[in-house]
């Protein structure tokens, strides 16, 4: 279980703020959408939940304790994160990049490794063909499934991911998410994932927080938010693509 | 002019080419492992700590404007001693700025969003560090440690100077005696020797490269990748089999044990300075039965002076003025007599070195015209100049035309007010007074020019410029253990006027005689021992 409450931050001594007092709940085995344009503050809400960035104000629980309590290291180490831009290491082949958490957590070789090969497996890149690749050999898409990989390596609990498949076209995107619906159901993580793209939280989210101007608007399931907007603003986010869609299927 | 063929030059130079390139390679290789010892984790730590940045990079820079002669002699001073080692804490000290700065450059140039997500995922500090930070910068410091040990190798000629040896040696012997085939002798190997530490350095750093699974992968590719990868090994062990076992190394590994009975002896750079090296070297070989090593072409009077007052050297030719200026900072005396005295004594007293008595000539600054001039106007001293100097284009030496001892000094003393003032290079001048560009140079007294462009110096009857006479300057330790090299080394007082001087350097100077040769020519006729090393019983 993840729980924010009050949480408040500024980057420039209080003059503005990147999230503002915010509160909510991820429940065990739930995944949390957050959901909002650039600069809602949605990437620094996950950072702050893994020590990358310290709040200014209020309570971060991880684990239902206050995670200022806990190592960052040791934190972080249970926390699976998938970084926006991939961040895999371009010195390290696959199979080190995916076994790199067991590898500093002191498993034994033999272990990580069958780890690795299991995980990639799991990801959909065969091991004989990819484990000793570099990830500059790889396309978009299939160098973010070792940031899954790697980011499920020392079998976490908890699992961040920013915007994991922002970058990727289409089509790419769309197996991707339809297999990580499929892993979500497999692995019951609690998970916050991080989008811009509501068709993708409304696919993947079994609750959807939307985020504007680091307030939080709305937080609930689909059925809630789509039913009962809480603001204006969420009425029109969700009122926009509703049209296209329609647009879309007047045309064919 | 050179008389021999340049294949029997090359030839006859070979072992010692082998000796010096292995000298050569174990100052550039020495030097740089140290700087990157030290370098590189100092450029670490600079990293680290963002306050030492500043101070730490302006040192080194600073270090690095230091010019290279400047750093040899000061290190020279503070260590005591030549040779090797101050030559390779130098070099370091060079080598230490691309290494610390490309170190500091490859650290700082990972991307942020690599290092967030080695944080992310929990790694400690030292972790990011050494598992991520560092090896995404090797190929930079890689390329910081290329930069240093190829000029390393350019600056490692300069080594020679204090006696470390090296390639430089040729270059200096070259420069000493203006043979353009030494100077290349050493210079196109060691021009080489950057390029092959160059392209070695780079193959290394491609073989370190992580080895793409796309793309080329046979077994000829992977032989290469293991030489690439290898070839520092390769390189450190060619240089050990080159000093340790090259068919040069057992003399030097050998001379120790002849320490007992053997004088060193030093020169500067320059020809007449070399000629009376051997004239001593010889005279010692004839007449006791005493072993010689000659250290000769020293970069200049400070450093051959270190080396004598360190017992780096026994012996070496100075001059009186250079003593008593350079050395004593004492003012100028112009009563050679006097000179002589001033500086035996505060040598004496000083640095436990006795001057014996001068070989006879004065190198000192002269005023030189053409013999036609001379003779047809009737001039024999400066203060004849007095009437027709207003008409003369003159040129002096830059250094010359500066000093409180040069024309300063001059135009007070004789009321002197030239036409036109030239700075002249030294080589030119001769040349440019023979073609009557100009009417009056200032030449050293026992220039070999003098004579063979036919000139006439003339008298300093006012007793202006100090004296320079030459004479050997040795560590009392070594006239108390071996007096025979006094007794030898007295033969040699008063046998050399300015005219002889001369002579010999124009031998050469000019008919690129070797200054050996000349020497032993010089010699046999004087006192009919020259050839005789060490065959007489030594005479005491």
């Amino acid at each position: 279980m993840i729980r924010l409450i009050n949480v408040s931050k500024s980057f420039d001594k209080g003059n503005s703020h990147a999230v503002r007092d915010l509160s909510l709940r991820v429940e065990q085995g739930e995944t949390l959408v957050l959901l909002g344009s650039s600069g809602c503050g949605k990437t620094t809400t996950l950072k702050m939940i893994n020590r990358l960035i310290e709040p200014t104000a209020g309570t971060i629980e991880v684990g239902g304790e206050d995670i200022t309590k806990q190592d960052p290291v040791e934190l972080r180490r249970q926390i699976g994160y998938v970084f926006q831009g991939i961040g895999l290491f371009p010195h390290m082949t696959v199979e080190q990049n995916v076994e790199l958490v067991p590898r500093i957590l002191g498993w034994s070789i033999k272990r990580r490794k069958e780890r690795a090969h299991e995980l990639l497996q799991l990801v959909g890149l065969p091991p004989k063909e990819f484990a000793s690749r570099f990830p500059d050999e790889l396309s978009g898409g299939q160098q973010q499934r070792v940031g899954v990989a790697r980011a499920l390596a020392a079998d976490p609990a908890y699992l961040l991911m920013d915007e994991p498949f922002g970058a990727l076209d289409a089509l790419s995107r769309e197996t991707l998410q339809q297999e990580l619906l499929a892993l979500k159901e497999q692995l019951k993580k609690t998970i916050v994932f991080v989008t811009h793209d509501i068709f993708e939280a409304l696919l993947l989210g079994d609750r959807i927080a939307i985020l504007h101007q680091g307030k939080l608007e709305q937080i609930g399931t689909e059925r809630e938010i789509l039913s009962a907007p809480a603001t204006p603003f969420v009425r029109d986010l969700f009122a926009k693509p509703a049209r296209q869609l329609a647009n879309f299927q007047g045309i064919v | 002019m050179d008389t021999v063929s340049l294949s029997t030059f090359i030839s006859e130079r070979l072992p010692e080419l082998w000796l010096r390139t292995g000298e050569h390679l174990m100052l550039t290789g020495c030097s740089s492992g140290a700087a990157m010892f030290i370098g590189i984790p100092l450029g670490i730590l600079v990293f680290r700590k963002s306050w030492l940045r500043n101070p730490a990079m302006g040192a080194i820079g600073i270090l690095q404007t230091i010019p290279s002669l400047a750093m040899l002699a000061f290190l020279l001073a503070l260590l005591h001693r030549i040779g090797a080692l101050p030559a390779i804490i130098a070099l370091t000290l060079y080598a230490l700025l691309p290494i610390v700065r490309n170190t500091l450059t490859g650290l700082e140039g990972v991307s942020p969003q690599v290092m967030e997500a080695a944080k992310g995922i929990g790694m400690t500090h030292g972790q990011r560090l050494r598992m991520v930070r560092i090896p995404l910068a090797v190929p930079v410091i890689v390329a910081g440690i290329r930069t240093a040990a190829v000029v390393g190798v350019g600056i490692a000629t300069l080594s020679a100077f204090i006696g470390a040896g090296g390639l430089g040696q040729f270059i200096n012997r070259g420069l000493a005696l203006s043979s353009t085939r030494l100077i290349l002798l050493g210079a196109i190997p060691a021009a080489l020797l950057a390029l092959v530490i160059d392209f070695m350095i780079g193959a290394f750093e491609w073989g370190l490269r992580p080895e793409r699974k796309l793309g080329n992968k046979g077994p000829v590719q992977a032989m290469i990748r293991l030489t690439a990868r290898i070839m520092p090994i390769l390189l450190i062990l060619a240089g050990m089999f080159v000093y340790f076992i090259g068919p040069c190394a057992q003399n030097r590994m050998t001379s120790p044990q002849a320490k007992t009975g053997k004088v060193i002896i030093g020169t500067k750079n320059f020809t007449e300075q070399l000629i009376l090296g051997e004239l001593m070297a010889q005279i010692i070989e004839g007449q006791t039965g005493l072993t010689v090593e000659r250290r000769f072409n020293f970069g200049g009077t400070m450093i051959c002076h270190g080396a004598l007052a360190n017992g780096e050297i026994d012996l070496y030719a100075e001059y009186t003025g250079t003593g008593l200026t350079a050395i004593l900072k004492a003012p100028v005396i112009s009563d050679p007599e006097k000179a002589l005295h001033y500086v035996r004594k505060a040598y004496h007293e000083r640095f436990n070195a006795r001057w014996l008595q001068p070989f006879g000539f004065n190198n000192t600054y002269a005023i030189t015209v053409r013999k036609d001039d001379a003779v047809q106007q009737q001039w024999h001293t400066i203060s004849d100049l007095e009437d027709t100097a207003f008409q003369l284009r003159v040129g002096f030496t830059a250094e010359f035309a500066e000093r409180p001892d040069g024309y300063p000094g001059l135009s007070r003393v004789y009321d002197l007010q030239f036409l036109e003032i030239k700075d002249l290079d030294p080589a030119i001048m001769y040349q440019a007074i023979a073609n009557r560009e100009v009417d009056l140079i200032c030449a050293f007294a026992t220039d070999g020019r003098i004579a063979a462009y036919d000139l006439t110096p003339l008298d300093d009857d006012r007793g202006f410029f100090p004296p320079y006479q030459a004479a050997p300057v040795v560590r009392e330790q070594c006239l108390t253990a071996h007096p025979e090299v006094g007794d030898a080394l007295s033969l040699l007082g008063g046998i050399l006027d300015n005219t002889t001087m001369q002579r010999l350097n124009f031998e050469v100077d000019g008919k690129k005689k070797s200054p050996a040769d000349v020497a032993r020519r010089f010699l046999k006729a004087k006192l009919k021992t020259g050839d005789t090393h060490r065959q007489r019983p030594p005479a005491k």
